[in-house]
């Protein structure tokens, strides 16, 4: 009833076009033109400043898929997608489950503090970590020097220079994380939660047969986000820290395409290598759309 | 008792998790008040022994610093300005009307904040180039009127208003603009609050796209300015790259700071399916 009387009286609907307009052109000239265009340029040889386009058909493709630095990079993508989900999807689930179970007090102090990282600039995090963990003259080296240990040079050690990076990364993504997790686990009813109490299941039951499930949009949202942003936010430590060395080992697909292109100008191998970014996220996505409607099909 | 010690038990992880994430920004402000000299002798002493502006004082002679402030400034103001009007305008229509592909349309703008940065950051370097706006702020600036996380928000927000109130207002023929300006900006003013200033930290934090644009020391902006400190083994310039993350820092500390709740409460809102 409501809805009919609203559309009545509105008249002409066409207004709202109107005002979407501006939102639509932005995004139109900014984001789905040059969508398109990237996947057009994927199929071309090209330097961004030579006059012509070399078509080549499929061949960015191919070159990607033969060599083995892709595979490299495929790696380092998906060992940065696990550490990040490790320390900013786990982690904050299984500390906002404490919090709101055995802490009452001080909650929102903890929160406020916690989510103060994100508001910083990760060229910033990037510098204080730098200093942090310098091997020879760091804060961190010159305590381990006392127990008789020595930093590695992590920035030139092939797995642990990405580690490093997932960090310095994890130290702004984990309080936004926290505090959405935290919110959908604190939403979960406290009935259903004193009723299993009073029935004695242990606490990791609880955790895993009520908070998971009933938090599972929640938790969707935060898992993608996590992988997504995540990749994108560890462009900035890698370009400051490492520019994706030593010998690619900190380089993943985000940031190997912006180096094919704005580094060795390879227009097309960026292009290819951007879709195939997409491509994953789409697939990423999909996967957990599916788990979640598992998890909720299971709850019932 | 014993619920009293496991719950210390509790506070003590916490607080160590705190401590890890706050501790960079503490050691920061402190050693930009130190000589070279005293950061690396006198590394643990928070409170400074002989506090020194010479880091301050070196940053301004060495950079057009306060024009690279004013840059940032300018950028993350423009865009704010310009994406909560978008966005404002964009949910209204979200939330208020009814007209064809409506459903769809919502659903292509909000994918837009899953389209990794690398898909369209070649086609829109050359956009801008055509523009003749490489190196210069607009270049910037212009990709980014609008955002799809201001659309998502501010609807988020709109739709707790009660219909009945904007339906009273159709009924007496009030303009959108009228609607827009008295009724639904003063009761979503918390959530206006709060996106907008998300969207100037962000802003004012950039550092991808700007990176990409931006050439010349008197184009930069903050976060391009502290690049310049950086060398693998901590350097010579080291404190005064203290001072200039402390700068950079700072304006959204203080933002935060005063806006905390707000902030806080629109951020748990986002990630509530709606």
């Amino acid at each position: 009833m409501n809805r009919i009387s609203l559309k009545k009286q509105n008249g002409d609907n066409g207004r709202a076009y109107l005002y979407i307009l501006p939102s639509l052109l932005v995004f139109a000239i900014f984001m789905f033109w040059p969508l398109f265009r990237t996947i057009y340029l994927s199929f071309f040889d090209w330097n961004m400043i030579k006059p012509d386009k070399k078509f080549v058909g499929f061949e960015n493709y191919i070159e990607l898929f033969q060599n083995p630095l892709t595979y490299k990079i495929l790696g380092n993508t998906a060992a940065y997608i696990l550490i990040l989900l490790v320390i900013n999807f786990v982690v904050p689930y299984i500390l906002s489950f404490i919090l709101s179970m055995m802490i009452k007090k001080g909650q929102n102090f903890y929160k406020g503090i916690i989510f103060l990282p994100s508001v910083i600039s990760l060229v910033v995090g990037s510098i204080l970590y730098m200093w942090i963990l310098n091997p020879i003259s760091g804060p961190l080296a010159i305590i381990a020097q006392v127990f008789g240990v020595t930093l590695p040079v992590w920035s030139k050690s092939e797995g642990l220079a990405l580690v490093v990076l997932s960090l310095i990364t994890s130290w702004k993504v984990f309080g936004y994380n926290f505090i959405v997790v935290l919110a959908g686990v604190t939403g979960v009813s406290q009935e259903v939660i004193e009723a299993a109490r009073i029935d004695d299941v242990p606490m990791h039951k609880v955790f895993w047969d009520i908070i998971l499930p009933m938090s599972s949009a929640t938790g969707l949202y935060v898992f993608i986000i996590t992988i997504v942003q995540g990749l994108q936010y560890v462009f900035t430590p890698i370009k400051v820290v490492t520019q994706g060395g030593p010998n690619y080992a900190s380089s993943n697909l985000i940031y190997h395409s912006y180096h094919e292109a704005f580094v060795l100008y390879r227009t097309g191998m960026s292009s290819a290598f951007s879709i195939i970014t997409l491509v994953l996220f789409i697939l990423l996505l999909i996967i957990g759309f599916k788990l979640v409607e598992k998890g909720v099909y299971y709850e019932n | 008792m014993k619920t009293e010690l496991n719950s210390m038990k509790w506070h003590i992880l916490i607080i160590i998790i705190v401590c890890i994430l706050i501790i960079p920004v503490v050691f920061a402000v402190s050693n930009s008040f130190k000589t070279l000299a005293d950061a690396f002798s006198n590394m643990f002493n928070i409170i400074p022994a002989n506090p020194t502006l010479e880091n301050y004082i070196h940053v301004f002679e060495k950079l057009p610093f306060l024009q690279i402030t004013i840059n940032t400034f300018f950028i993350a103001a423009i865009v704010t300005g310009f994406k909560i009007i978008t966005s404002l305008l964009a949910a209204y229509a979200f939330v208020y009307f009814h007209f064809r592909g409506k459903n769809l349309l919502y659903f292509v703008l909000i994918s837009t904040m899953f389209i990794p940065f690398t898909v369209i950051m070649i086609p829109n370097y050359l956009t801008i180039s055509c523009m003749g706006f490489r190196d210069n702020l607009w270049g910037v600036i212009l990709p980014q009127l609008s955002d799809a996380l201001g659309i998502f928000l501010l609807r988020q927000s709109m739709r707790t208003i009660p219909r009945s109130l904007i339906e009273a207002a159709y009924l007496e023929n009030v303009s959108d603009f009228k609607i827009i300006k008295d009724i639904i900006i003063p009761l979503v003013k918390p959530a206006l609050i709060s996106t907008g200033i998300i969207f100037f930290i962000n802003s004012w934090n950039e550092y991808v796209w700007p990176v990409l644009v931006l050439k010349s020391k008197e184009n930069y902006t903050l976060s391009l300015a502290l690049q310049m400190f950086i060398s693998a083994e901590g350097g010579t310039e080291f404190t005064i790259a203290m001072a200039v993350s402390v700068m950079t820092m700072l304006i959204p500390l203080v933002l935060y700071i005063i806006f905390q709740k707000h902030i806080i409460n629109t951020f748990t809102m986002s990630g509530i399916k709606g």
